[in-house]
């Protein structure tokens, strides 16, 4: 029989370094979901600003995949990069999420976590890779 | 289809409806804003399922970030199960490339069935076991001793601070994979299978499970959009409203939540889930053997 763990109640206590985790934590989350929103609504406007036929199909969406247009077209205000960006944006979040964690883990010393932060985050570089070969 | 001030209204109101209905009924509205968008809006399966993972980012981040605040999340406990979400995320929508849009369709409205099952099935025994002061004696299983996990929150119905350790690591883990692969495959959050699962196998109080959930559907859903984007799947003017919309209809549905009883909700939500089920299960059939099965929409 395998050893009994029965842990007494532990006093609730979070230390300084942990607390700090928790307040970047939901900073990155807020701050993310504000800008993009910001961005989606931007475009959504500006989008209505000139109506026009957009077909909803698989085509019309790899055509509007422009990257080398983007930075132009955000200059421009076209809505498609704009919305495209507040995308990217609301994606990364999550992701930056992570990365501070792994700081944070680090700079307390919470080595363990350190490990299975980097994991999730090596899965999201997998997850790049893997698209960026070209899966389909 | 035109992109008039009608289209992107309807479209909106639709998510809003969905992210509201989503965070009444404690699941994302990613189960809701899918079948709307393909039964009503007739996009096709694979766009409304990429559009709504990017929306389901943006409701975790909404939701998610409240129970932060509250440090009632347990960051290590999301941390740890997030290793398992994410890869079952990164299957599922790797799956989502292959399939033929009438097996998504298929095997979404079979998760539909389940969830309408679940929601029957699962019976919340937190109170009592809150009160006994269960949740702290419970016996650890190895890996969750070696990740020290356990934490303590306060809860506000029972007004006490609760303490919990974890237990089943390696049986959360695996649930935890199937909702990964659940939320890249069909574009929900997964949130109902990862609640229930810590809560049931895991000894983790409801709240915190809703909470540490609610913060790894964001990587989550994250996983699936970066391959979704990176394959072209991501319609940006159908993301935008639905993105706006469920993050507006969450938030409301999240503030009304807490001063409604969930007894009659529970029979709402049977009704819908099953005309959805009905939905998405017909027009499968419709798209392969081309039958056709009466739909409202």
């Amino acid at each position: 029989m395998p050893q009994e763990k029965t842990s007494s109640p532990f006093i609730p206590k979070i230390s300084k370094a942990e607390q700090k985790i928790y307040a970047d934590v939901y900073d990155v989350l807020l701050g993310g979901m504000l800008l993009s929103t910001v961005l989606f609504a931007a475009g959504v406007a500006l989008a209505l600003i000139h109506p026009h036929y957009i077909p909803l199909t698989h085509d019309y969406v790899e055509r509007n995949y422009n990257f080398s247009q983007v930075v132009h077209g955000l200059l421009a205000l076209r809505p498609g990069p704009i919305m495209l960006v507040a995308t990217l944006l609301l994606i990364l979040t999550p992701v930056s999420r992570v990365l501070i964690s792994i700081y944070a883990f680090y700079a307390s010393r919470d080595y363990k976590y350190v490990v299975v932060t980097g994991l999730v985050f090596l899965v999201i570089v997998l997850t790049v890779v893997l698209g960026s070969l070209g899966l389909q | 289809m035109f992109y008039s001030l009608s289209f992107v209204l309807l479209l909106l109101i639709a998510a809003v409806i969905a992210g509201f209905f989503g965070a009444l009924l404690g699941v994302g509205g990613g189960i809701f804003i899918v079948p709307v968008m393909v039964l009503m809006f007739h996009l096709p399966m694979k766009i409304a399922v990429a559009a709504s993972l990017v929306s389901v980012i943006a409701t975790s981040n909404a939701g998610g970030s409240s129970y932060v605040d509250q440090h009632i999340t347990n960051l290590r406990l999301g941390m740890f199960l997030e290793v398992a979400t994410t890869i079952g995320a990164l299957s599922g929508s790797v799956l989502a490339l292959y399939l033929k849009d009438w097996l998504m369709l298929l095997i979404f409205a079979l998760m539909l069935a389940y969830m309408g099952y679940a929601a029957f099935a699962t019976r919340n025994v937190d109170d009592e076991r809150i009160a006994a002061g269960d949740f702290a004696r419970a016996r650890q299983d190895r890996l969750s001793a070696y990740l020290d996990l356990h934490g303590s929150y306060h809860d506000e119905a029972a007004d006490r601070v609760v303490n919990y350790v974890v237990t089943g690591a390696p049986t959360g883990m695996g649930v935890a994979y199937l909702a990964g692969m659940a939320s890249g495959l069909l574009g929900v959050g997964g949130g109902v299978l990862k609640v229930s699962a810590m809560n049931a196998y895991m000894n983790v109080p409801m709240k915190v499970a809703v909470g540490t959930s609610k913060l790894m559907i964001g990587v989550t859903a994250a996983v699936g959009s970066i391959l979704f984007f990176m394959a072209g799947l991501i319609h940006f003017y159908v993301v935008a409203p639905v993105a706006l919309g469920t993050t507006l209809g969450a938030t409301v549905g999240t503030l009304v939540m807490n001063r409604l009883h969930s007894a009659s909700l529970k029979w709402l939500f049977a009704i819908l889930i099953a005309y959805l089920a009905y939905g998405m299960l017909a027009k499968a059939l419709n798209i392969q053997f081309h039958l056709h099965w009466p739909v409202l929409a």
